[in-house]
């Protein structure tokens, strides 16, 4: 299809060139004719005067011959204007001529002329009029005229080759309208096609118009533009990319909220924080996500002031999640959709690990204070005169030692903590049986065992195959688990000790101490590795434990590469389970 | 409400308005539930005190609301779901005002029981209070999200607490018949315990009203099982 402009072109150019000759045409045609009729006048006024000379009735009696002459009508008419004789008519019949046109210039100025329809004949003539003699003594007009189709077909006869010339011209004109249009057209098409493309598509070309005008240029510029354009896209993507990138991967909630308090954008990072899908966040309101006191409040004062306000706030889910949020406004946007965007930071490890930290100078200064208040309140009263009564005294002293024995065992159990946790313990690892250490401890615990009542079993299991460990400190874990089961345990209850090789269970064999103890709240089961971690905290220390038992067990058996798991559940007991690699 | 618009924004931001307040309410009385359980579990009488001093601002939230619902309904005369929205939100926000005296119930007394000494360690009674605050959340997120079937776990919970708070009716019985001198301490726990159920029974109200809401139909006096799977 050729384009509409091509049309435009090549019509326009038409338009101009029929026109041109038309006009053209028409004024030649124009100027002709009346240079013809004033050439067909004179000849006829020529005519005219060589009848002169004739006396009125010679012209009368040859009127047909001299009409032959001059090839002319000829008409001869008195002063009065009575028709004389007429070439053509019978001049009886003719009226009264004197008032025509042709005459009346005659007689005014002694030559007339007229061009007008002739009733006579029924046709256009051109007329001439001659008087002959001057004033009063004029005698009569001689009168000549010639039918003005002659004229009109001299000047036909210039018709035909005056249309082939148009003809031609304008299929001269129309190839080069043709070929100009086209030249100019086609280059554009191309353009157009090109820009068409550039909509549709998103891999554009390059542009090829080979020519050194304008259209040449406008092609190079739009290659240019495209070509700039194109870099800009792949540079915006390519970090839009990495931005969605790092947006995505981040373990910080993002939430984004619109000016009407919706949230409008969001993260992998704060799904996961509500373990929401991308749906069930979007566009809610805070208040309809968290419906969190802390959040609103900090949002409310956020815009109060405008400035950005950082907030702790806790989730209440089966475990409390502890989130740091940050608010401020979305830079570089109008003032009218004002945004706000929200960054959630978990922080409840960090919360919990300050926990521990702040548990443990409290604990530790705690543990160390009581026995040395003690000490310190003993020998104060010795020393105010109660050394005098020697069975006090020995009474006295015997406390105190009690108390040092105790700061001792707990400074010790510091100490080993903390070279396990430092990794300076050595363990002489050997393969050894666990039956041999099993029954070596067992005996240790038969003086404690017996005093409350409690009925010990073991079952060991034959041919277990050995395990990689340091003998001394496999008999230090299972004496610290057996010591808090028989703490833990009322009279009359039950222990069991089982060491076995499940079949599910490669590598290692597994030692199980179930007690019919008191059991320990599922929730608190996480926190028993932490030293001086209690359960119930009045009761462990009644009962003589400095706290560390279980943190200095799970460290070595950390460093062991075993693993230590804990079941329990209130009131009815509790089962810890010892993996120890085997050899 | 949210993806329908309506003819005025004004309207529907009244009606944004009401739901943000009845979802304040709700997280003010979560927190007074878990105050109130943790005044009585870490023995903090000054949890507690804060628990009953903070009832104040629940009133007037609850005023409040209530004064939002009643301009919408004489202004707006809602009709169809926003109706439905705005009786129900009267209704929610009612409910909610109960459980917040409940709270100040177990408050008050666990300040006179922090007094004594503990009877036993507790053990169904802070389960109980999990179960009763996450019934409360779930009825409201329900409302939140327009989810029905969360409305219907929680009718069914109810019925977990029933059955929790009869245990400890049971256990404080043998308690009290065990050593009379600690029927006092006992009954307050007693008390604790059916104000829980009764905090529960509110919020198994609340998803009633929400699937009225959602679905137009009514839930209340039938059995969750019942209308599961209608």
């Amino acid at each position: 299809m050729k384009s509409r402009l091509f049309y435009k072109i090549l019509f326009s150019y038409l338009a101009v060139v029929i026109l041109a000759v038309a006009a053209m045409g028409f004024l030649i045609a124009r100027q002709m004719t009346g240079k013809l009729a004033e050439i067909i006048e004179e000849d006829l006024m020529t005519h005219a005067w060589t009848m002169t000379p004739f006396s009125k009735g010679e012209i009368e009696r040859n009127v047909s011959t001299l009409a032959k002459i001059a090839r002319a009508r000829v008409t001869l008419i008195d002063a009065e204007g009575r028709v004389i004789a007429d070439s053509e008519r019978n001049a009886a019949e003719m009226d009264n001529h004197l008032n025509r046109v042709e005459i009346q210039e005659a007689r005014i100025k002694g030559r007339g002329k007229g061009r007008r329809y002739s009733h006579t004949l029924g046709v256009e003539m051109l007329y001439v009029a001659l008087p002959v003699g001057e004033g009063p003594a004029l005698k009569y007009y001689i009168r000549l005229s010639r039918p003005i189709v002659e004229v009109e077909k001299s000047i036909a006869q210039l018709y035909p080759p005056f249309y082939k010339s148009i003809l031609i011209m304008a299929i001269v004109s129309l190839l080069a309208a043709l070929i100009f249009s086209r030249k100019i057209t086609s280059p554009i098409r191309k353009i157009e096609a090109f820009t068409q493309e550039l909509i549709n598509s998103t891999v554009p070309r390059t542009l090829l118009i080979e020519s050194t005008d304008e259209l040449g240029q406008v092609a190079k510029n739009i290659n240019y533009l495209v070509q700039q354009q194109q870099e800009k896209v792949k540079s915006a993507n390519e970090e839009k990319v990495k931005l969605e990138a790092a947006f995505a991967a981040m373990t910080e909630g993002v939430l984004i909220l619109n000016g009407r308090n919706r949230a409008e954008v969001i993260n992998n990072g704060l799904m996961n924080i509500l373990g929401c899908r991308y749906d069930d966040i979007i566009n809610k309101t805070p208040m309809e996500l968290f419906r969190n006191l802390e959040l609103q409040n900090a949002l409310d004062r956020f815009r109060e002031t405008g400035s950005p306000v950082l907030q702790e706030i806790t989730l209440r889910d089966e475990s409390p999640v502890i989130l740091e949020v940050n608010i401020s406004p979305v830079q570089g946007l109008s003032a009218r959709d004002k945004k706000t965007m929200l960054v959630f930071h978990d922080v409840t490890r960090l919360k919990k690990l300050e926990k521990v930290r702040e548990d443990f100078v409290a604990n530790v200064t705690h543990e160390i204070k009581t026995p040395l208040t003690a000490i310190i309140g003993f020998i104060e009263t010795l020393e105010e005169g109660a050394i005098e009564d020697r069975a006090a005294t020995k009474k006295f002293l015997k406390t105190i030692s009690e108390h040092a024995n105790r700061l001792n065992r707990l400074v010790d159990g510091l100490l080993t903590l903390s070279s396990i946790e430092m990794g300076e313990v050595e363990l002489h690892l050997e393969g050894i049986p666990v039956a041999e250490v099993l029954e070596n401890i067992i005996p240790l615990m038969e003086t404690k065992v017996s005093a409350k009542r409690i009925i010990l079993h073991h079952e060991i299991s034959t041919g277990l195959p050995l395990i990689m460990a340091d003998r001394d400190k496999v008999a230090q874990i299972i004496l610290n688990i057996l010591d808090n089961a028989v703490k833990f345990t009322k009279e009359l209850g039950e222990i069991s000790i089982t060491a076995s090789q499940p079949q599910d269970i490669k590598n290692y064999v597994v030692v199980k101490i179930a007690d019919t103890g008191i059991g320990i709240p599922k929730s608190e089961i996480p926190r028993l590795g932490e030293r001086f971690y209690r359960v119930d905290k009045t009761r462990s220390r009644e009962l003589g434990g400095v706290g560390l038992g279980l943190s200095i067990v799970k460290h070595l058996i950390k460093a062991h590469q075993g693993r230590i798991e804990i079941e329990s559940s209130p009131g009815k007991g509790t089962t810890v389970v010892l993996y120890f690699p085997i050899a | 409400m949210e993806e329908k618009k309506h003819t005025s924004a004004h309207y529907e931001k009244e009606l944004q308005e009401i739901k943000e307040s009845l979802l304040y309410l709700g997280a003010m009385i979560e927190k007074a539930i878990e105050r109130a359980m943790g005044a009585l579990l870490d023995r903090d009488s000054e949890l507690a005190r804060r628990v009953i001093d903070d009832d104040d601002l629940i009133d007037q939230l609850d005023v409040e609301t209530e004064e939002r619902c009643i301009r919408v309904l004489a202004l707006r005369q809602p009709a169809a779901r926003d109706l439905r929205f705005i009786a129900t939100a009267i209704k929610i926000n009612g409910h909610l005002e109960r459980i917040g005296d409940m709270a100040v119930n177990i408050a008050e007394r666990a300040i006179i029981l922090n007094e004594e000494p503990q009877l036993k360690p507790y053990i169904d009674l802070p389960r109980m209070a999990d179960i009763t605050r996450c019934m409360i959340g779930e009825s409201l997120d329900a409302l939140v999200n327009e989810n029905v079937e969360l409305a219907n776990k929680v009718r069914k919970d109810d019925e977990t607490i029933d059955k929790l708070n009869e245990q400890i009716s049971t256990e404080i019985i043998n308690l009290m018949m065990d050593d009379p001198r600690k029927i006092h301490v006992s009954l307050l726990i007693m008390q604790i315990a059916k104000n829980l159920e009764r905090i529960a029974d509110h919020a198994e109200s609340i998803a009633n009203r929400v699937i009225y809401m959602i679905t137009g139909k009514n839930v209340r006096h039938k059995s969750p099982f019942e209308t599961m799977d209608k």
